[in-house]
């Protein structure tokens, strides 16, 4: 069966890929939410227009991938944002003002995205930056924001080089203004080394899109591997081209070479192909175990969750845990609103909305400076939990990795068990030993 | 980047793969190739009308009738439709200006904008998968590699099409006809050629083709707007290599370039994608006619 | 030059302005234009020195299509290189140049620096890419130039000697120029959009002086009838490669200034996809004509900016260029500059006075833009070298 959202009306009929033989979804329907275009480009989230002004709303400017392979991440960004704006917004806003939010497409390109983020800055005149989920384009977009000197909330990109100071590391490229929310690589990566650790896996590949995020992610597993002493061989590595529509090749070569367990990093539409294919060519049965560094991001939104279960993957963000009241509340709300469980790209936007509400309302004003100084060491709570920013920005989410299993209640995919790693500064320092790659904490 | 494993295998399942990658370039590649040998024109959309044979056969597979083989010939069919109606109305008001054939790049280049545009207007984005149908859906495990059978059906289809096409070119009028007019298309008017309307027939011919491979392709790959672009690209490469205008040259093209994109990975991850254009390159400057250069051969 | 020859120019100059719409009177409002644009709200800045740039490559691009014949689809390969070249002297060669000439004026050294290492890589490749690539004509040129844009994207993918960083690219940081007390950005939006118009200025004049040189003559002569001209002793081949070095070196230099513009060199840059913009810009421009790219750059980067105001189009703006791309092929080559001389020569009667030059007359462009506050006939010297083309219109 072909699986697409049947919603005539909608020009963009978000698609995701096939269910798999072995797990038959419901299609839940979707809520169409505020796009003033099909494409959703520069959308105006619950807010009257024009910039932010005393007295007027605050404007703020989001980034992400709205098209191509990665757009489910977009949409669900914009699913937090529209949440968070309209709880705010109910709840007196942000110091009696409204808030809104103007979403731009980066394409997942560098290029595109800074020149999306100075439209915003100096067209839209925006009070503040958040979003981007595309390392490389972080990559290219933190040092412009250092220029801009505006403050930026990443919410997903996950490259540990941004939120790494400059001159540690020939890579870095963090400065004062750039800010993460949630978990970084370096972080997650960390919970996967620790998986492997209860592993019996020897001999370990990885598939990942051919990119920084593809590359750091076996760099850091390696690093950590070392560190922590879990015997491993690396045998076999293949990098696709991001929105490479057929991997069997890869596959194949991977299959090949016979490994005992595979870390991906494969995401967006791109993990959904790749699952299909690889079950066709019988990975699931021949490889022990596969890790799926980010597979809970577009595995939740139920039209299509194809992570088979007895795998284990990993999430910025889990619903479940922690068991507190804000993180129940805000389950159990974004269920009702959308009919499917919040994933961490939503819950990354949703809480760097309410962070620069708390900032703003501290600051007593949106002066970019002003905002910068309180996010810097903030501590703060959300459904993620409790954390704080370090003195690099890096906000300390812990690492999260589970094994999937299918929740019949919630109709979706779940990680249980699952285990938080706390991954702090010292921890991850420690556990990369010798390795000149920075812990971006 | 590193050599994946110092040891390739090269397993029964890898021939397979690389002989299914050449069949669905095939597909796009013979008729890229018969519309360049008879009419003279490099169609840029071709990559476009695979992607729409894809996204149409998906479409009827989820809202129409439940069968993948009618919808993969009314897939084919519509693209067909689609490219007679672009030969018709733009393309055939080129054929008599000086420098023809540039203008015609750039108008197919237009249409291979417009296409995926249209495209992304009504399906959006996001990509789309489907499973082969049933019948054929199931693994084949040889000598310790495992793959869809699917895969056998459309080499086996490739096959077919490069026997159909030989024989419609080789024994009948209409190809009699397409082999004429290739030569030498003011003699075939002067002998009472309707040559407009043998070129729209052509066109609309290669159309189908494409379709068909984006059709037969939707279950092995993920369908998605950016799969015209990719597509175009090698289906340039096998045509400068195999022959513009040689169906046997479009064949073999395909079959090398399907294989080299499957071992590919195994032998040397890095520099995989680099070799088909070096292959191209190599082929224009020494032999621009192709292995097989020439139409119906 | 004495004295009094400088007077007697400038006072000839003056008499020129003073005269009606001739050249040097808009010569001189394009100047005005071009120092008033530096005063603009910053991203109208940026927007402009976007056009300019992609202007300069779509020149590039035409003096081998329009003026040569021969259709390039891989002319991002020198876009792409020289983007790379000042990317990776920046990102590498700082630290050296500043030890030599002091942190103050590093910045702007390394830049100067960067463009001539990025221009030298593009003529370096141009050479032996040309060279292969004039064997062949028409559609074969094409293809072959189009293999040698994706052969470089891939090789640019694969991170050769870790100097290009895969698919993420090089990332461009211009630095700051500090000279007693006295700061500089080099990537503030205003000082690179002078630095900017300068550059691309003088690339113009140049390749307008190419273009009315005898060499640009026997460029036209090849395009009408190769064989014709070899009859008449010229080395086809020979020529054509000097031309696609030519074109090449200017594309390199908008490469160059992308960069920094960009702020990222990327692989994007030579693929296939990018060429494409430079013949859509061309073509819709009008490629006979000598301006017809920098009308159309104007025209892809003002009209995708215009629609981005309206999101629900926003989406599509690929669907329009396709279709005025097709638009302008099949029905009118001349592209937009053909039609605003129609426009003016419907308006006002014959030509001006003041023509000089090859049957082309000074080209008013107005644009009809009255709402930007851009003048696209700001370069010196307006005539449109018309170069007639045999087909039909």
């Amino acid at each position: 069966m072909v699986t697409e959202d049947s919603d005539t009306e909608n020009k963009y009929k978000r698609a995701d890929a096939a269910e798999t033989s072995s797990e038959r979804r419901a299609p839940v329907g979707r809520r169409r939410f505020l796009q003033a275009a099909g494409a959703g480009t520069a959308v105006a989230l619950a807010g009257c227009s024009g910039g932010g002004g005393d007295g007027g709303p605050v404007t703020l400017g989001a980034a992400y991938i709205l098209s191509g392979f990665a757009s489910l991440y977009g949409e669900e960004a914009e699913r937090g944002i529209e949440f968070a704006v309209s709880e705010i917004n109910d709840n007196g806003g942000i110091d009696g003002r409204d808030v809104e939010v103007l979403v731009r497409d980066t394409e997942a390109s560098g290029d595109t995205a800074i020149q999306q983020i100075r439209s915003l800055v100096q067209e839209d005149n925006v009070d503040g930056l958040f979003g981007l989920d595309s390392s490389g384009v972080a990559q290219a977009v933190a040092p412009q924001i250092s220029q801009l000197q505006m403050p930026f909330m990443i919410t997903h990109a996950a490259t540990p080089f941004v939120t790494s100071p400059q001159g540690e590391h020939e890579d870095s490229v963090g400065n004062e203004y750039v800010f993460r929310d949630s978990n970084s690589l370096a972080q997650d990566v960390y919970g996967a080394a620790r998986t492997a650790q209860e592993l019996d896996a020897t001999e370990w590949a990885t598939i990942g899109p051919d990119y920084a995020f593809g590359y750091e992610t076996w760099d850091y597993f390696q690093a950590y591997c070392d560190g922590l002493g879990v015997e491993a061989e690396f045998t076999a590595e293949q990098f696709p081209a991001l929105a490479t529509s057929d991997y069997t090749p890869f596959i194949s070569s991977i299959l090949d070479a016979d490994p005992d367990a595979v870390l991906t990093p494969l995401w967006g539409a791109d993990l959904t192909t790749f699952i299909g294919q690889a079950e066709s060519a019988g990975w699931f049965d021949q490889i022990d175990h596969t890790l799926f560094s980010v597979g809970m991001g577009t595995d939740l939104p139920s039209d299509g969750s194809p992570l088979p279960e007895g795998e284990y993957a990993s999430t910025r963000y889990d619903p479940f845990v922690p068991d507190t009241e804000a993180n129940n509340s805000f389950r159990e709300a974004y269920y009702e609103e959308y009919g499917s469980l919040p994933t961490y790209n939503a819950e990354g936007a949703y809480r760097a909305l309410h962070l620069y509400k708390e900032a703003i309302e501290s600051a007593g004003s949106t002066e970019p400076d002003a905002l910068v100084d309180e996010f810097t060491g903030m501590e703060h709570s959300g459904p993620v939990g409790e954390y704080q920013f370090t003195e690099t920005n890096q906000a300390t989410v812990s690492s999260i990795w589970g094994t999937v299993t299918y929740d019949e209640e919630w109709e979706s995919n779940v990680l249980d068990p699952v285990n938080r790693y706390e991954a702090g500064p010292d921890v991850l320092s420690d556990a990369l030993g010798d390795s000149d790659l920075p812990t971006g904490i | 980047m590193s050599l994946t494993s110092l040891v390739p295998l090269i397993g029964i399942a890898d021939v397979v793969i690389g002989l299914s990658l050449g069949s669905r370039l095939f597909l796009i590649a013979v008729g890229l190739s018969l519309i360049f040998g008879v009419l003279g024109v490099l169609n840029f959309a071709h990559g476009g009308f695979y992607m729409l044979g894809a996204y149409v056969t998906l479409a009827v597979v989820s809202n129409v009738v439940d069968n993948f083989w009618v919808a993969a010939v009314v897939g084919a069919l519509a693209v067909g439709v689609v490219g007679a109606a672009i030969e018709f109305s733009a393309i055939r008001r080129l054929y008599d200006r000086v420098d023809s054939d540039l203008d015609q790049l750039i108008v197919t280049f237009g249409f291979v904008l417009v296409i995926h545009e249209t495209v992304r207007f009504v399906w959006g984005s996001g990509s789309y998968s489907i499973d082969p149908p049933d019948v054929f859906n199931f693994s084949v495990t040889l000598g310790g590699s495992t793959f869809n059978a699917y895969r056998l059906v459309v080499i086996g289809l490739a096959v077919g099409v490069l026997a159909a096409l030989w024989l419609f070119i080789t024994r009948t009028y209409f190809g009699s006809l397409v082999r004429g007019t290739s030569s030498d298309r003011e003699m075939a008017a002067m002998l009472g050629v309707d040559v407009p309307r043998l070129y729209t027939g052509v066109f609309f011919l290669g159309s189908v083709l494409a379709g068909l491979g984006g059709a037969l392709s939707a279950p092995l790959q993920s369908t998605s707007p950016a799969l015209g672009d990719q597509v175009i690209i090698d289906a340039f490469i096998v045509v400068v290599i195999g022959g513009l205008g040689s169906m046997s040259g479009a064949f073999v093209g395909a079959m090398l370039i399907g294989m080299m994109q499957s071992l590919g990975p195994q032998f040397i991850s890095a520099g995989s994608i680099a070799i088909p254009f070096l292959a191209m390159v190599i082929v224009l400057l020494i032999r621009p006619e192709g292995l097989f250069g020439g139409i119906g051969e | 030059m004495s004295a009094t020859d400088t007077g007697g120019r400038v006072s000839r100059f003056g008499s020129a302005v003073a005269e009606g719409w001739t050249r040097e009177r808009l010569g001189l409002l394009g100047a005005v234009a071009l120092v008033l644009v530096a005063f603009a709200p910053p991203f109208q800045v940026y927007l402009f020195t976007d056009f300019l740039v992609v202007a300069l490559f779509a020149l590039g691009f035409n003096l081998l299509y329009g003026y040569t014949g021969l259709l390039s689809f891989g002319h991002g390969l020198f876009y792409a290189g020289g983007a790379y070249g000042i990317a990776i002297v920046l990102r590498d060669l700082t630290p050296v140049v500043a030890d030599v000439v002091g942190a103050g004026i590093a910045p702007l050294v390394t830049f100067a620096l960067g463009g001539v290492v990025g221009l030298a890589l593009v003529v370096a490749l141009a050479v032996p890419v040309g060279w292969l690539s004039v064997r062949l004509e028409e559609i074969y040129f094409a293809l072959i130039t189009l293999a040698f844009g994706m052969l470089g994207y891939s090789l640019i993918i694969q991170d050769p000697a870790g100097l290009t960083n895969g698919t993420d690219g090089v990332i461009v940081l211009l630095g700051t120029v500090d000279l007693g007390g006295f700061s500089l950005r080099i990537g503030g939006r205003r000082i690179y959009y002078a630095i900017s118009a300068v550059t691309v200025v003088a690339a113009v004049y140049g390749v307008w002086r190419v273009v009315n040189s005898p060499f640009g003559t026997v460029c036209k002569a090849i395009r009408e009838s190769p064989d014709r001209a070899a009859a008449l002793g010229i080395d086809v081949s020979h020529h054509r490669w000097m031309t696609f070095i030519v074109s090449a070196a200017v594309v390199g230099i908008a490469g160059v200034l992308r960069a920094g513009l960009a702020s990222v060199a990327s692989p994007g840059l030579t693929h296939w996809s990018t060429s494409a913009i430079a013949v859509i810009a061309t073509v819709i421009g009008g490629a006979t004509y000598f301006y017809g790219p920098i009308v159309g750059a104007f025209i892809f980067l003002y009209i995708r900016w215009a629609i981005s105001r309206f999101p629900a189009l926003e989406a599509y703006w690929e669907l329009f260029f396709g279709a005025l791309l097709i638009a302008v092929v099949l029905f009118f080559k001349q592209g937009a500059v053909g039609g605003l001389l129609l426009l003016r020569d419907r308006l006002f009667g014959d030509g001006d006075a003041d023509d000089a030059g090859s049957g082309g007359g000074g080209a008013r462009d107005d644009g009809g833009q009255a709402t930007a506050a851009t003048d696209d006939g700001a370069e010196s010297g307006d005539d449109n070298a018309r170069a007639d083309r045999g087909d039909n219109s």
